[in-house]
């Protein structure tokens, strides 16, 4: 077939040869692109993919935690009020009990405060490796990452603190002069 | 008298800024040259009049102008005049009045620099850096306002009302002096650091910094003017930005590791995360408008590129200041948001139709298409991938998935630092490696012979340097494997600083000091970007080394018991004193004695201070080019202080984190500094005076 049409004066084969070689050359040219692009795109999802899975911690409170015993052995994040009586340096370790507070609350230091001194809230001892926190204080919003074992304890492997009463800047106190609370 | 100047200020710079937007945006329809310069001069004035408000705010901070509420809430009677300055940005309604003075001195020293040579761009870039800056104006008067002041009222009843406002309300009094003193409360001490001080200025300008780049790009899009005009006006812009930025990123993690107390500098915190972003995307940028620049490619990529960085600057800044770190909800309950979050999504998708438009008109189409799959621009578009996939993977990790969750599956779900150390390694990895071949490779096509052959002398440096490690004692795969790939790209960056030395000596007969100096000179943006990879690369060194190798032990010593803390270590408990500071807080100081193979080397007094309500413990560390070593006093025997409880970390090369980071700003300065040839900009103006006048 190929020599049949390169007897045909007017269909310039050369030209139309090395045509189809560019063409050739840069479909294959972009092939490469495309199999390369699509390479990253695997190794970076098979990363992202197989990071969350192994990196996921479900938030939850202290009460789901204790109310499903699924949950025990399970790595999982929660937060709670904690207790500053029970904050004891213990050796390595040191242990503090935290209460529960309920979610997506309006204003989290008075549901702390709430929280902390109600002997009714849902609480859990809770141990942790390391050094004692500036911020583990009566009433500070503990969030720890770490498992539950058969005995109720809760082994933090992670431990942040938040103390959302102090330094917030806000609307003027009502002790400015009231003895009403303003209205905001 | 001072929170109405520095009101009626804000307010007028918010007009001005408006009046700004609006002429400029006609101006370059009716191609009007006065109209044009009447935007200018708005938009020029916004400057001076933020500064006044900034001004009478920081006297009101150092006055102690207790009844303006942000002044009693970051400052208190015994604040020092430092702090004072300082407590400007030191929350959150002060520093977005900071936010927009930055804007405003980016935007008047970019418009005035750029006006004779970029005409054409100017109505975009006036109305642009503008509408930016009147957002953030808007919160300040609607919203955050830092001149609110409290009065109070009596109301009828006999009770007395509290009023917050900033213009004096009908029948008030101001509230008893005494009062307001009372209430006032100083910095927040963990804020109380010099890195601290310094970090938030250096992050802002590098946000706002990308605001400029951002509204040259824009500009393009909007007048047609689509060849490099705006990259080249931006070049230097777009580099201050990226120093400023990573200037504040380092100076962040100093502060967290001198200040927080757990030995670690960088703890994927969502926040730390939220400004990363920004920082990826914009150096993914400055490599990939240099294959615009040099072969008309990438024109769309490039733009979304830009758009991408400053859309994560607002995000970033939106993020951490709505508490959508903490969870969904708090950000649905902040008052600015709503408005942030409408301002970021109107913002990226106007940017993203108008590219979207002028490709479709087949503007934004490519110079070249054929190219070698080793050529400089595939390495290019690869590091563009690669840090556009470490973006999206931080993204997900530290928004996407808790905000996914939160929003679709009724549970929230977080993503631990494991994420994050199993995700983002092999992507930096990878990057090195680029970095590392990517200077040595040519535009269009390299042979693999060739790139072997010029890769042989750093690739033999890296092999022996990985030697020298395996006998001198590192036994951890993971540990040479990074050593070894992060180091090849340091070494690249030497060898092609010798090569360029070594044929200036050839050819120009200098000797070695001259043609690394005239080097420098002549090609101050290739070389000064060399100098920028070795920083990253002493810089990855160090973070190889201090994640890897960190070691802690907590220990309890008697008073003068000397213990070994591992085998090169030892440390005696000297002393305790306590000690009243200045400001009122208590320290509590522990004074111990480093030895390093029985050799005293120094001393240190890890101590407590005890901030009303706070306790801050404040580490104290011996630092060397190979180690830190790093204490924190945990506790201590009540009577007579007989023993006291120390945490030590042990962390290696951590120090060259911070070298790294200097030699990377010194290369970005080098990079950035002007040329003094002008007759360039000469010669460019000619088309945008004959564009402007058309």
């Amino acid at each position: 077939m190929a020599q049949a049409v390169s007897t045909q004066p007017w269909e310039k084969p050369v030209s139309a040869e090395s045509e189809r070689q560019k063409l050739a050359v840069k479909g294959r040219g972009r092939w490469k692109f495309l199999v390369g692009g699509l390479l990253i795109l695997a190794a970076v999802g098979y990363l992202v993919i197989s990071g969350t899975l192994s990196g996921a911690r479900f938030f939850i409170t202290v009460d789901e935690l204790l109310a499903d015993p699924a949950y025990v052995g399970q790595t999982v994040r929660i937060a709670g009020a904690v207790i500053g009586d029970t904050i004891a340096q213990d050796g390595d370790s040191i242990t503090f009990t935290i209460a529960h507070i309920p979610k997506n609350t309006n204003n989290l230091g008075e549901s702390l405060h709430l929280a902390a001194n109600d002997t009714s809230a849902t609480r859990l001892v809770v141990t942790y490796e390391g050094a004692k926190p500036d911020l583990l204080q009566h009433e500070a919003q503990a969030i720890l990452s770490g498992t539950l074992d058969e005995n109720g304890v809760f082994h933090a492997n992670e431990l942040l603190l938040k103390c959302p009463s102090r330094f917030q800047e806000g609307s003027s106190d009502a002790s400015l002069g009231a003895a009403e609370p303003p209205q905001s | 008298m001072l929170a109405e100047i520095g009101f009626v200020s804000v307010f007028l710079a918010f007009v001005a800024a408006l009046y700004a937007v609006a002429a400029a945006t006609y101006s370059g329809r009716i191609h009007s040259e006065r109209l044009l310069l009447s935007a200018r001069n708005a938009a020029l004035a916004t400057f001076p009049l933020l500064l006044i408000a900034a001004l009478a705010l920081w006297i009101a901070l150092i006055r102690g102008d207790y009844q303006i509420n942000y002044v009693r809430s970051v400052t208190d009677p015994q604040t020092p005049l430092f702090y004072r300055i300082t407590a400007l940005w030191g929350s959150q309604r002060g520093s977005i009045l900071f936010w927009a003075l930055l804007m405003s001195v980016f935007a008047f020293a970019a418009l005035l620099s750029t006006w004779k040579s970029d005409r054409r761009l100017m109505p975009g870039v006036i109305a642009y850096t503008m509408a930016v800056l009147a957002f953030f104006l808007f919160l300040i008067i609607f919203l955050e306002n830092p001149f609110e002041r409290v009065w109070v009222r009596d109301l009828p009843s006999g009770e007395i009302g509290i009023v917050d406002s900033v213009l004096i309300p009908p029948d008030v009094r101001a509230p008893p002096e005494q009062r307001l003193v009372e209430n006032s409360q100083g910095l927040n001490p963990l804020l109380r650091h010099f890195g601290m001080v310094v970090h938030p200025p250096m992050l802002y300008l590098g946000f706002v910094g990308f605001t400029i780049p951002f509204a040259f790009a824009m500009a393009a899009l909007a007048s047609g003017d689509l060849s490099t005009n705006w990259i080249k006006a931006t070049r230097r812009w777009t580099l201050i930005a990226w120093l400023f930025l990573s200037l504040g990123l380092l100076l962040g993690g100093r502060w967290a590791y001198d200040v927080l107390g757990w030995g670690g500098y960088w703890g994927w915190d969502p926040v730390e995360n939220a400004a990363f972003l920004p920082w990826l995307l914009g150096t993914a940028f400055l490599h990939s408008v240099m294959i615009q620049e040099k072969r008309g490619m990438l024109k769309v990529w490039n733009m979304f590129l830009i758009i991408g960085t400053f859309s994560a600057v607002i995000f970033a800044t939106f993020a951490t200041r709505s508490g959508l770190v903490d969870s969904v909800h708090s950000f649905a309950r902040s008052s600015i948001g709503m408005p942030m979050f409408l301002f970021w999504a109107g913002i990226t998708l106007i940017s993203v139709a108008l590219i979207l438009w002028r490709r479709s008109r087949g503007e934004l189409r490519d110079e070249h298409h054929n190219t070698g799959l080793l050529s400089r621009e595939t390495m290019f578009v690869l590091n563009n991938v690669i840090f556009v996939a470490l973006t999206a993977a931080i993204f997900w990790g530290s928004f996407g998935a808790p905000i996914f969750s939160e929003l679709f599956l009724d549970s929230e779900i977080t993503l631990g630092q494991e994420y994050f150390l199993q995700v983002t390694p092999p992507l930096f990895l990878a990057l090195f490696i680029l970095m590392g071949v990517a200077p040595v490779t040519a535009w269009g096509a390299t042979s693999l012979a060739r790139l072997g052959r010029t890769l042989l002398i750093p690739l033999v440096l890296t092999v022996a340097f990985v030697i020298l490690l395996i006998v001198t004692g590192t036994s951890n795969l993971v540990a040479l494997i990074g050593y070894g790939f992060v180091s090849m790209a340091g070494f690249v960056a030497l060898y092609e600083i010798w090569r360029g030395a070594a044929a200036r000596i050839r050819t120009h007969h200098e000797n070695p000091l001259q043609a690394t100096a005239s080097l420098f000179t002549r090609n101050r943006r290739r070389y000064g970007g060399y100098i920028v990879h070795l920083g990253i690369t002493i810089l990855g060194i160090g973070v190889i080394g201090s994640t890897i190798f960190q070691t802690e032990r907590q220990v309890t010593i008697q008073r003068g018991e000397t213990i070994a803390v591992n085998d090169t270590y030892q440390m005696r408990y000297d002393n305790f004193t306590e000690a009243i500071a200045e400001d009122g807080r208590l320290m509590e100081i522990s004074q111990i004695t480093v030895f390093k193979n029985g050799n005293e080397v120094a001393q240190l007094r890890p101590r407590i201070d005890n901030f009303p309500d706070m306790p801050m413990t404040i580490a104290g560390a011996h630092s060397t080019l190979e180690n830190d070593f790093y204490v924190l006093l945990i506790g201590w025997e009540e009577v007579n202080y007989s023993a006291a409880t120390f945490r030590v970390y042990i962390n290696p090369l951590i120090n060259l984190v911070w070298l790294g980071g200097l030699i990377l700003m010194l290369g970005t300065i080098i990079s950035a500094w002007p040329n003094e040839i002008v007759p360039a900009r000469v010669t460019k103006s000619i088309p945008a005076g004959i564009g402007a006048t058309a």
